[in-house]
């Protein structure tokens, strides 16, 4: 099998196999919060996973996350809420709007000459501003006084409220994380992380390097505008305040650079270890130092983690099994917790904190040697460490 | 008529205190190649802390200048060397100070509460006051930022352009390495340099204590016009930021005046996708000190 059949293959297994949670925690009478916990976590994969193939990829730092979310949450919500249109119809066009602000926020500003990068990621970040006031001001589609959802009807074949949000979450996050895969697994992805190590050179071997960053441009932020849509339903009370505010943005640069920003798989993990300690943090009644606990979290992790967790999970897989493992086991044996997801929790944690012990430190620890492949670790600190792939 | 002309006036005032907000993040970014998103907490923080001593101990919030100025002028320096110390790269530095923006954001949030705060009109002399010229009234709190604002762009644009320091400010700007190579202490100018950002940074903190409400939403409501000014005025120049800050402020005036306040933001990010269509590079570039 191919490396690419393999993985698409992964992704049919572990899309089966998610589809049918509802109905498990319902045959054995499990909490629903499970459901809901799951859902939420597909949100902020989608929403971290789009915003990698921007950023991660090409190097574009973009703080617009929350704009093209917002965009998409407000399509759907005026479309159903004030004209009447059906949900699944409303949908496609929250993705396409989101879309088309993405492209023309690109056009104007990758064309410009000096200092792109800088000036987009600032850009991006009044972006969202704007568009709140925006909304404001205009009364067709928010005026100050939100948008009520709650008489959209779902889609009846999607089951019950909770059911329907899973299936369609579940759904649009399948898409986007494959749609992330696809384009690291491209020529695009190569050009991408060439536009990212130096743009001049990459351009000048004829990268397409303009329409290169358009279309990353455009994956982030249609998928962040249909996962919008989808969420508007969640939400059932849109307000510029909920929608347009930091929150968004702050957590997939979290989420990301926890995870591992060169890899498809970085932000898938880092949003499922970012949103099971928030949702901790947040049932515990910690909600006010939340906030500050997630921005230190994003100082240190910038700090201390360079390329992130992903890739030194696959190279201490080992490791990673074993803390992991062991913390789950040893919770549920002294019976600690009472929450499932608080044995998850301190599980991540725990894998998270081994991991993030320095290189250099941990060869020490293991004698040499880095144990999981076999490799005398000498080897990959050389200057041919970063040609391999 | 009378109405456009105070609009334009009480803009171009307006614009003195865009500048100033801009200055401590157009020079870092300038000539340092750190962007740092910390700058609008420090304005915050400055302006709840004028509030907080002014209530506290009853006295002119303008004497307070004397003890936030000095206060984080420390804390850029101490930013600085701690952007040292790590080794912070532009990109990085994005991502750690937007995270020291949360980190403060959530702070004064947590401190102060959400609500609006507005130190009271018998300590605040200036809050309400103005100067009535030829019927054109000059709101003092913005008076008093536009000539500070246009101090600080004529010193520094002196500074920057004829002294010593500058002259090591612009080789740290063009190529640290070469300027190290040249025995330019760039430790010691980035330092510096980081301070006077922090100073400016509470400076417009200082006015806007004494100009209006204040509440933890603001800082983010800064965004927008601080980048159309930074990125319209040239990095690192301080007269052009004031140049920029005056455009921002009157267009900005302008639009609350013929399409209601909320338009303000809208009209301002205009400007800035027309300032990175036609003049990415500022406006008076051939001055900047990058």
């Amino acid at each position: 099998m191919t490396s690419r059949a393999r993985v698409l293959t992964g992704f049919v297994a572990f899309g089966v196999a998610l589809f049918f949670v509802p109905a498990i925690t319902e045959t054995f009478d499990l909490p629903r919060f499970y459901v809901i916990f799951l859902f939420t976590v597909f949100f902020w994969i989608a929403q971290a996973s789009s915003w990698n193939v921007l950023t991660g990829f090409s190097g574009y730092f973009s703080f617009g996350q929350g704009a093209w979310y917002g965009i998409g949450v407000y399509t759907v919500a005026v479309l159903t809420g004030k004209h009447g249109w059906s949900f699944i119809s409303a949908l496609p066009v929250a993705g396409l709007l989101a879309l088309i602000g993405g492209l023309a926020l690109g056009f104007v500003v990758f064309r410009v000459r000096r200092l792109t990068g800088e000036i987009f990621a600032l850009t991006t970040l009044a972006v969202a501003f704007v568009l709140a006031s925006v909304a404001r001001i205009t009364s067709a589609i928010d005026g100050g006084t939100g948008v009520f959802m709650t008489g959209t009807p779902i889609p009846e074949f999607l089951g019950d409220f909770n059911t329907a949000m899973y299936r369609m979450t579940l759904v649009v996050m399948l898409l986007t994380v494959l749609a992330a895969y696809l384009t690291h697994d491209s020529r695009l992805g190569w050009g991408l992380f060439s536009i990212r190590d130096d743009e001049p050179v990459a351009g000048g071997l004829g990268v397409p390097v303009f329409r290169y960053k358009m279309t990353a441009l455009g994956i982030n932020a249609f998928f962040a505008g249909l996962m919008g849509g989808v969420w508007s339903l969640q939400l059932g009370f849109v307000t510029i305040e909920d929608v347009f505010n930091i929150r968004v943005p702050l957590f997939v640069i979290l989420m990301s650079v926890l995870g591992g920003l060169s890899h498809w798989m970085g932000p898938v993990v880092g949003a499922v270890i970012i949103y099971t300690f928030s949702d901790r943090l947040n049932s515990a009644g910690l909600t006010d130092v939340n906030q500050i606990i997630i921005g230190s979290l994003l100082v240190i992790l910038a700090l201390a983690v360079r390329e992130g967790i992903y890739p030194r999970m696959r190279e201490r897989w080992v490791t990673t099994l074993v803390t992991f493992g062991g913390v789950i086991a040893v919770v549920n044996i002294f019976n600690l917790t009472e929450s499932l997801i608080t044995d998850f929790a301190f599980a991540m944690l725990a894998t998270v904190l081994v991991l993030m012990i320095p290189d250099r430190l941990w060869t020490r620890i293991r004698g040499g040697n880095d144990g999981d492949d076999g490799r005398p670790t000498k080897e990959r600190v050389g200057p041919l460490a970063e040609v391999e792939t | 008529m009378d109405l456009l002309v105070q609009g334009i006036v009480t803009g171009v005032l307006i614009g003195g205190l865009y500048a100033l907000m801009s200055l401590g993040i157009s020079l870092s970014w300038g000539a340092l190649k750190i962007i740092n998103l910390a700058h609008f907490s420090f304005i915050l923080l400055s302006a709840y802390l004028v509030y907080q001593l002014t209530v506290t101990f009853e006295v002119d919030p303008l004497l307070m200048t004397l003890v936030v100025v000095p206060a984080f002028f420390v804390v850029g320096v101490l930013t600085q060397m701690f952007f040292h110390w790590a080794k912070v790269d532009e990109f990085k530095s994005l991502i750690i100070t937007f995270g020291i923006f949360i980190i403060l954001q959530s702070l004064t949030q947590t401190i102060w509460s959400a609500d609006f705060r507005r130190i009271s009109s018998d300590l605040n002399v200036y809050g309400s006051g103005s100067i009535i010229i030829g019927g054109i009234a000059l709101p003092t709190p913005v008076l008093l930022a536009f000539i500070v604002a246009l101090a600080i762009a004529v010193v520094m644009s002196f500074v920057l352009g004829r002294t010593y320091f500058g002259k090591a400010v612009r080789a740290v700007a063009q190529d640290p390495e070469m300027a190290r190579a040249y025995g330019v202490d760039t430790r010691r100018v980035a330092v510096i340099l980081s301070g006077l950002s922090g100073a400016f940074s509470a400076m417009a903190g200082v006015f806007i204590a004494i100009g209006q409400a204040i509440f933890p939403g603001l800082a983010v409501s800064w965004f927008g016009v601080v980048f159309s000014v930074v990125i319209l005025g040239g990095l690192g120049n301080t007269v052009g930021a004031l140049t920029a800050g005056v455009i921002v402020g009157v267009a900005a005036g302008a639009a609350a005046v013929t399409w209601g306040p909320l338009a303000a933001p809208l009209v301002t990010f205009v400007i800035l996708i027309a300032a990175l269509l036609f003049r990415p590079e500022g406006l008076l570039t051939s001055r900047s000190v990058a």
